[in-house]
């Protein structure tokens, strides 16, 4: 005896045109959430890194009068007057020269060239801190001494991450609604194809439901294999973009990596796509039959 | 008392002689008080149409081309809503039924078309099971039922064939095993010889026949005036949206030439007359 759901679809001619775009939607989705995903990750090693802490920067002194080596120690201890002030340390000569070192290649960076020294500064948990005073009084003490509030330079980068995960979650819901859109429209092909066997459905007892899960089932395969299909593009896709990132040198880009719960998210993409394919088609089918007698 | 009839129908053809006497006359199989028809927004296509079906009865719906025979098979078989009048069916008032009640009615009504309506991937026997299989019957109760009735359209050979591969004639023939297979107790057909020989038209009508005489009750659709005269049924006749009733040329008391013999092809036909009236 035949399966269960045969009576319209044995050879249907959506079978190969509507997964390909289904596919297609998939595809950009997958890279969207890719996206949104690795850049939430690199704000979050960011903000972890860098909450709470403030960096000074001390211009290079006159090595004849022994660098800048008093003007440090006198925003040291300005530094360590403070209050809200964990800590706070120079940056060790060697930790400067390999920031800098992508800069300048395999040579390093050449010995005569003036550095600014560098203080870094951890707050106390949960203190508050007036950047703007401190950095008057610094510059009082110290000319030329900056003050970088790295939160508020990281403020501004979550704000700008933010905006680009929203971007990317209006691209998903762009291709979710024109994915919808095109199992509207195949469905609504189908039931157009099949309105006569429909009619002998009805004729011969069948209900309404009986009839949506044939449609259901049908779209419930193409919105699988649309997804997989999708899915297996974007993981190539991402596969090379990891290995050219790679190449292009870790250190001038931010480290960007995917979780396993990111590849969670990444392979619910076709069990998604083929529920909502499901739940379109069963919609579309029921409300059309219900307009029948 | 009504209730009886309504579930003893339901029992299936055997039980219709029985209820079939129950009903004599209050009850009826079918029974169209002012009906009118139209297709959407289009004039009438019938009007005012008056009739009535015994249980266990037989009739031809005769008139010519475009006269409104298909359209009133259709709202037999409730494919289609009247426009206004009232129209009964086993007893009920399907004019105010909630679709939700249709399916199970539907079932009670077997519908052979001219252009058989064959699912052309399905075999012969999956489309012959396809109501039992909507119904939800188990499978092994679906092969022997269908097996049996694909021997008594003499189709034995041709259980795994698909449609495609049958003569027209054969078709027709797994189309009438598919809409007896639930055993309905109104049979409706639209033209069922229209599109095959003369021959096998024949072979068809006696199949009907056959199941009239366990107490089907059975309307045939068809503007074959031949086969007609050759079976001697009463007609409705529509012509010019007006429905009128002809006694068949044979007298004839089907429920009791049944008793007698279950498969003879003979024609012997005609209820007590005015079983249907004109509009
Ligand atoms: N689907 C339809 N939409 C509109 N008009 C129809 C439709 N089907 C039939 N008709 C019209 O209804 C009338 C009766 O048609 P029909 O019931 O098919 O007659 P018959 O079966 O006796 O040839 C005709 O005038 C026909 O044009
Ligand atoms: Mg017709």
């Amino acid at each position: 005896m035949a399966q269960k759901y045969d009576l319209f679809f044995r050879q249907a001619a959506s079978g190969r045109f509507v997964p390909l775009i289904i596919g297609a939607m998939v595809y950009l989705a997958a890279l969207a959430l890719a996206g949104s995903m690795a850049i939430g990750q690199v704000i979050e090693t960011w903000s972890e890194d860098l909450r709470g802490t403030l960096t000074v920067q001390i211009p290079a002194g006159d090595p004849a009068a022994g660098g800048a080596s008093a003007q440090i120690n006198s925003a040291l201890s300005i530094l360590l007057e403070t209050p809200g002030v964990d800590w706070a340390e120079p940056v060790p000569v060697d930790d400067i020269n390999s920031l800098l070192r992508p800069w300048f290649g395999e040579a390093g960076v050449p010995d005569d060239l003036p550095l600014p020294a560098l203080i870094e500064v951890q707050l106390l948990p949960g203190a508050e801190l007036d950047a703007a005073k401190l950095g008057q009084h610094l510059d009082q003490a110290v000319p030329d001494a900056i003050l970088f509030d790295n939160g508020a330079w990281l403020q501004h980068l979550v704000r700008f991450a933010r905006s680009v995960q929203w971007v990317a979650g209006i691209v998903v819901a762009l291709v979710g609604g024109t994915a919808i859109a095109i199992i509207v429209f195949a469905t609504r092909a189908g039931l157009s194809v099949h309105r006569r066997t429909i009619e002998l459905l009805h004729t011969i007892g069948a209900k309404d439901g009986y009839i949506a899960r044939q449609f259901q089932y049908h779209s419930l395969r193409l919105g699988f294999a649309g997804g997989i299909l999708g899915l297996a593009i974007a993981t190539v896709t991402l596969i090379v973009l990891a290995i050219l990132a790679e190449q292009a040198g870790a250190g001038m880009l931010p480290k960007m990596s995917l979780t396993w719960e990111h590849l969670i998210v990444l392979g619910i993409l076709p069990v998604a796509s083929a529920l909502i394919a499901t739940l379109t088609a069963r919609a579309i089918v029921m409300r059309a039959l219900r307009e029948m007698p | 008392m009504g209730k009886d009839l309504i579930s003893g129908l339901g029992d299936g053809a055997r039980s219709n002689r029985r209820a079939a006497k129950v009903a004599e006359s209050q009850y009826r199989m079918v029974r169209f008080e002012n009906v009118g028809m139209r297709y959407g927004v289009g004039p009438e296509v019938l009007s005012d149409i008056d009739f009535s079906l015994k249980p266990g009865s037989f009739h031809f719906l005769t008139g010519p081309s475009g006269a409104g025979k298909t359209s009133l098979l259709r709202l037999m078989y409730l494919a289609h809503r009247p426009s206004r009048g009232r129209i009964g069916m086993f007893g009920r008032n399907i004019t105010k039924l909630k679709r939700r009640a249709l399916p199970a009615l539907r079932r009670r009504i077997g519908v052979v078309f001219q252009d058989f309506r064959l699912l052309d991937h399905l075999t012969a026997l999956e489309n012959v099971a396809l109501p039992l299989r909507i119904a939800g019957a188990r499978k092994d109760e679906i092969e022997k039922h269908v097996s049996e009735l694909l021997d008594w359209v003499g189709l034995e050979k041709q259980i795994h064939a698909r449609p495609p591969t049958l003569s027209d004639g054969e078709k027709q023939r797994v189309a009438i095993a598919r809409a007896v297979i639930g055993r309905p107790s109104l049979l409706l057909a639209d033209e069922p010889t229209g599109n095959i020989d003369p021959d096998q038209g024949l072979r068809i009508l006696r199949l009907f026949d056959e199941l009239n005489k366990i107490g089907t009750t059975v309307l045939i659709a068809t503007h074959d005036r031949g086969l007609v005269s050759r079976f001697g049924r009463p007609e409705l006749h529509l012509e010019e949206g007006a429905l009128t009733f002809r006694p068949g040329l044979v007298a004839d008391v089907p429920n009791e030439t049944a008793k007698g013999a279950p498969t003879t092809p003979e024609p012997a036909a005609t209820p007590k007359a005015s079983t249907a009236k004109t509009a």
